[in-house]
């Protein structure tokens, strides 16, 4: 049992979570929700016993109230935090991951749990490879597998999650359940799926460094009934996934809410409205086909990443490129790119053939690009980042001063522009990567997953703002994500598995040929259909 | 241009804010040069320390602070967190804090790239200081065993000159030596950790100027440091003579830098950490100043060495520089070494630029 009493962290003057107080009992598993910066991985933090908090955690009897006192425990304490691949070493293959954590956690063999373990995460195959060498999603399942491995009987995971395939988010989900079943656990659990906290013992709602709201998904979903509607277009409302979220009444039938509703009616009971991007009309000359691929392929060695793949991004269009962890997405828009040699195939950009170096440098002021850990320069602050790279794109400081005005408010991160990005949300960093990505007005844009581990709210802006860059400029998206719900605002998706495309269609036609099945779950079809 | 300007700025900022490094390359060109001038082993006494040891009690933790005893050191006192041995510090109670990781030994048992932190009084400048690289002595002592790094200062002496005003210029040579790669390597390598390698890629600016600024950029701080260095240390406490140009001696100085950079992008091109730029540069600075002449005359070197020794840029520049400031010799008559120093400069920079220009 762990009990959790007035805790509350300051970094410095700030209050990150100011008296949380809830309780969790053995073989619970408790989900955390909550905007970026809410302060969710805080308090896990301060219960992990790595962060100096005031208040009292006790945990099977025991009471800690600093990281010292909290020592004797820590052989029963697991944390895994949030970040793509954070704990794990670079040189390191993924089987010497397990004997290492097993040697310093003093794990004994249990073959047959590893085996599972390593499976879930789709890593049996590759036991040689080094980590560095891993897709982010594939990086993500190792840091968690090594998590689980010593079975620790306090679990914590912070967004373990993010960027994790929807397979791979079930086979974790069976093998936690599984776990509290056989033995005493209590697992502490944010993410930013709500499909996952749904199916949780007990839900915690973090805003604004405050717990508001606790307990079973159906009782936080039946107060979210009322101020739930079907989609229409209204004022003073939020609108996502094909749902509206309104205080007032509207004139549209009630619709059935999921608990990414819960974010929406507390922002409007807050007098937040929804963010309207002004982006100014621009008129550009295009070719009408912007990225044509022909067979593509790269191989690692003996490892084919991406095999003989045809693409076509029409100008105007926004492409979902999905697929399961390690189907090589990355790789493939990092041959795009250039950042990867390609092996095989041919390649036109904006209707030039791509041959050398020289045939990119040029392009390179129409392309935009947010990559997979979304990295800029962690010792200079959000708006110097921004700066140094609209300076680089050869922009008038007058016009990029205007931008970081227009695009912080928009994106709403106007209020961290002076702070390093290390010691930001994960969230936030993703809102700035893109600003900082289309600080230059690109024609087209290669976003890597720029939606994983982003808040409900942030993901319903940032689709507006693609949308609306979209009508207003005219641009071209080829986009990853493993939210399927976000493949329906794409013209056109393509599935990747296993490195060949399996998939190229409209989202609209896939509801046609599998009528009455969400998107994961003709997805998950595809996926299991195709050998 | 603007791109080059841009890049240029942004590496000394982020050179500026990196508080750690700049305290360390004052203090090797200034300190350092001092004590190894005087030929004094000066050896820190009392000094209090305090630790911090998140690491669970890890042997190597003890291992490290079994090194801290009289009489250099007192007793290390154990603290419960990073707060309550800053705010000792804070109140003069302790000069060094050390504070160990949770992951401190974990992280050495895995790959031996482990890092320690330390905490120092600033205002007790000297004390600190001199703890800091006695502690750096014990640290590299540990780091990994298959290619133990000594970062130890080289006792330096030379039949040529057996003037003691050449200790400190010979010092001061090897540091320029050592830091110009590694400062010139880090700030490639510092993007390829960081993971923002690609994006700098994708920026629409001219691999050329992207490696002229940076190299640049890092030459600039190393020509400061190196001036301050000879004004205060050289000029200033060893009374070094000052017979020739001061300006060709600062051009040269200049070109030799530029020359130790190009070693440095090769460094960058091959390294993917900055373990790996620190291995690299103590590996190659051995050769660099074997063959300079600054240890063992070249003449009575080996005759393969000797050929070898035309490689060195070091050679020409102390041959140079002890032209220009002990001999008086007058600008027109340097040019040999002028000559020697950009062709070899020129050709070492070509390959370090051929080197690293194959990664973009
Ligand atoms: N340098 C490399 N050496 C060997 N294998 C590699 C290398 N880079 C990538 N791979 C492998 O190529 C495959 C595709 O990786 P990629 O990063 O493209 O996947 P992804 O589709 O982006 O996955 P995710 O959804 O997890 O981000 C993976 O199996 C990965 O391990
Ligand atoms: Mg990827």
């Amino acid at each position: 049992m762990l009990e959790v009493k007035n805790l509350t962290v300051r970094y410095g003057k700030k209050i990150a979570i100011k008296n949380a107080t809830f309780n969790a009992h053995n073989k619970e598993i408790v989900g955390l929700i909550g905007a970026d910066g809410a302060g969710k991985s805080s308090t896990l933090h301060a219960i992990a016993g790595v962060q100096r908090f005031e208040g009292e955690v006790v945990f099977n009897g025991y009471a800690y109230h600093s990281p010292a006192e909290a020592e004797p425990l820590k052989s029963q304490i697991a944390l895994m935090p949030q970040g793509l691949g954070l704990v794990l070493y670079p040189d390191l293959s993924v089987k010497e991951h397990f004997e290492f954590f097993k040697r310093i956690r003093g794990v004994k063999d249990d073959p047959a749990y590893e085996e599972r373990l390593l499976k879930m995460a789709g890593l049996y195959k590759f036991q040689d490879r080094l980590a560095k060498n891993l897709s982010g999603g594939m990086k993500q399942k190792l840091s968690l597998i090594c998590t689980l491995l010593h079975r620790p009987k306090l679990l914590i995971l912070d967004e373990p999650t993010t960027g994790v395939d929807p397979l791979s988010r079930r086979e974790l989900w069976e093998i936690l359940d599984e776990t509290r079943h056989a033995q005493d656990i209590v697992i502490l659990y944010s993410t930013a799926y709500m499909q996952e906290a749904q199916q949780m013992d007990k839900i915690l709602l973090f805003d604004e460094g405050e717990i508001i709201a606790q307990g079973k998904a159906e009782e936080l979903l039946k107060s979210a009934e009322p101020y739930t509607y079907e989609e229409t277009s209204c004022d003073e409302c939020f609108c996502f996934d094909k749902r509206c979220y309104s205080l007032k009444p509207l004139p549209v039938p009630h619709a059935k809410p999921t608990l990414e509703a819960l974010f929406f009616i507390n922002a409007l009971k807050k007098g937040k409205k929804e963010t309207r991007f002004q982006i100014k009309p621009k008129k550009v000359q295009t070719p009408p086909i912007i990225v044509e691929a022909k067979g593509l392929t790269k191989r690692f060695g003996d490892f084919v990443a991406d095999d003989h793949i045809d693409l076509t991004l029409h100008a105007g269009e926004i492409l979902g490129l999905l697929g399961a962890n390690g189907a090589g997405k990355t790789t493939f828009i990092k041959m795009l790119l250039g950042l990867y040699p390609i092996d095989e195939g041919e390649l036109w950009l904006l209707g030039k053939k791509i041959e050398s170096y020289e045939d990119r440098i040029e392009l390179k002021n129409y392309i935009g690009y947010m990559s997979q850990n979304f990295a800029l320069y962690k010792d200079m602050t959000i708006k110097e980042n921004m700066e140094y790279f609209g300076k680089l794109h050869e922009l008038p400081s007058k016009t990029i001063a205007q931008k970081i005005e227009e695009l912080s408010q928009g994106l709403g991160f106007a209020e961290y522009l002076d702070e390093f990005p290390t010691s930001l949300p994960m969230g936030i960093n993703q809102r700035f990567s893109l600003a900082t990505a289309i600080l230059h007005e690109p024609v087209v844009l290669f976003l890597d997953e720029p939606t994983s581990g982003v808040d409900t709210i942030a993901r319903a802006g940032f689709w507006k703002l693609l949308h609306e860059l979209k009508r207003k400029w005219r641009i071209s998206i080829l986009i990853t994500t493993h939210y399927m719900s976000e493949a329906e605002y794409c013209d056109r998706v393509v599935v990747l598995k296993e490195g060949k495309k399996i998939v190229d269609d409209t989202p609209q036609h896939l509801h046609e040929l599998y009528p009455g099945l969400s998107f994961e779950e003709i997805f998950i079809n595809f996926y299991k259909e195709t050998k | 241009m603007r791109a080059f300007w841009t890049i240029l700025l942004k590496e000394l900022t982020l050179f500026m804010r990196s508080v750690g490094l700049v305290v360390a390359v004052l203090f090797f060109f200034l300190v350092d040069v001092y004590i190894v001038g005087n030929d004094i082993e000066i050896e820190p006494k009392n000094v209090s320390v305090g630790y911090v040891d998140y690491s669970n009690g890890g042997v190597l933790s003890k291992k490290i602070l079994s090194h801290l005893h009289a009489p250099e050191f007192k007793k290390p006192i154990p603290f419960q967190s990073h707060e309550a041995l800053s705010k000792a510090i804070f109140d003069k109670k302790i000069v060094v804090g050390l504070i160990f990781d949770p992951d401190f030994q974990k992280r050495y048992d895995a790959g031996g790239a482990t890092q320690l932190n330390v905490l120092l009084d600033s205002t007790a400048a000297t004390q600190s200081l001199l703890t800091l690289n006695y502690l750096q002595n014990i640290v590299l002592g540990f780091s990994s065993p298959k290619f133990p790094i000594e970062l130890k200062i080289h006792k330096l002496f030379n039949q040529n000159s057996d003037t003691k005003k050449f200790m400190p210029l010979a010092e001061l040579l090897s540091i320029m030596t050592l830091f110009g790669v590694i400062l010139s390597a880090s700030v490639f390598v510092k993007e390829k950790e960081q993971g923002t390698w690609d994006i700098m890629l994708l920026t629409p600016v001219d691999s050329r100027i992207i490696i002229f600024a940076k190299t640049t950029s890092q030459v600039l701080i190393l020509f400061f440091l190196t001036m301050l260095s000879t004004g205060i240390d050289l000029f200033g406490i060893f009374d070094l003579p000052l017979n020739g140009s001061f300006a060709a001696y600062a051009l040269m100085t200049l070109v030799f830098l530029y020359s130790i950079a190009g070693i440095g992008l090769f460094v960058a091109a091959v390294s993917n950490t900055i373990m790996e730029v620190a291995q690299w540069s103590v590996f190659l600075m051995m050769p660099i100043i074997f063959l300079s002449g600054a240890w063992t005359p070249i003449y009575s070197m080996n005759i393969y060495l000797q050929y070898l020794a035309y490689l060195s840029p070091l050679r020409y520049y102390i041959e140079g520089v002890e032209s220009i400031l002990f001999r008086g010799t007058p600008v027109e008559d340097l040019w040999l070494y002028f000559a020697g120093m950009t062709v070899i400069g020129a050709f070492l920079f070509m390959v370090g630029y051929r080197k690293i220009g194959k990664l973009f």
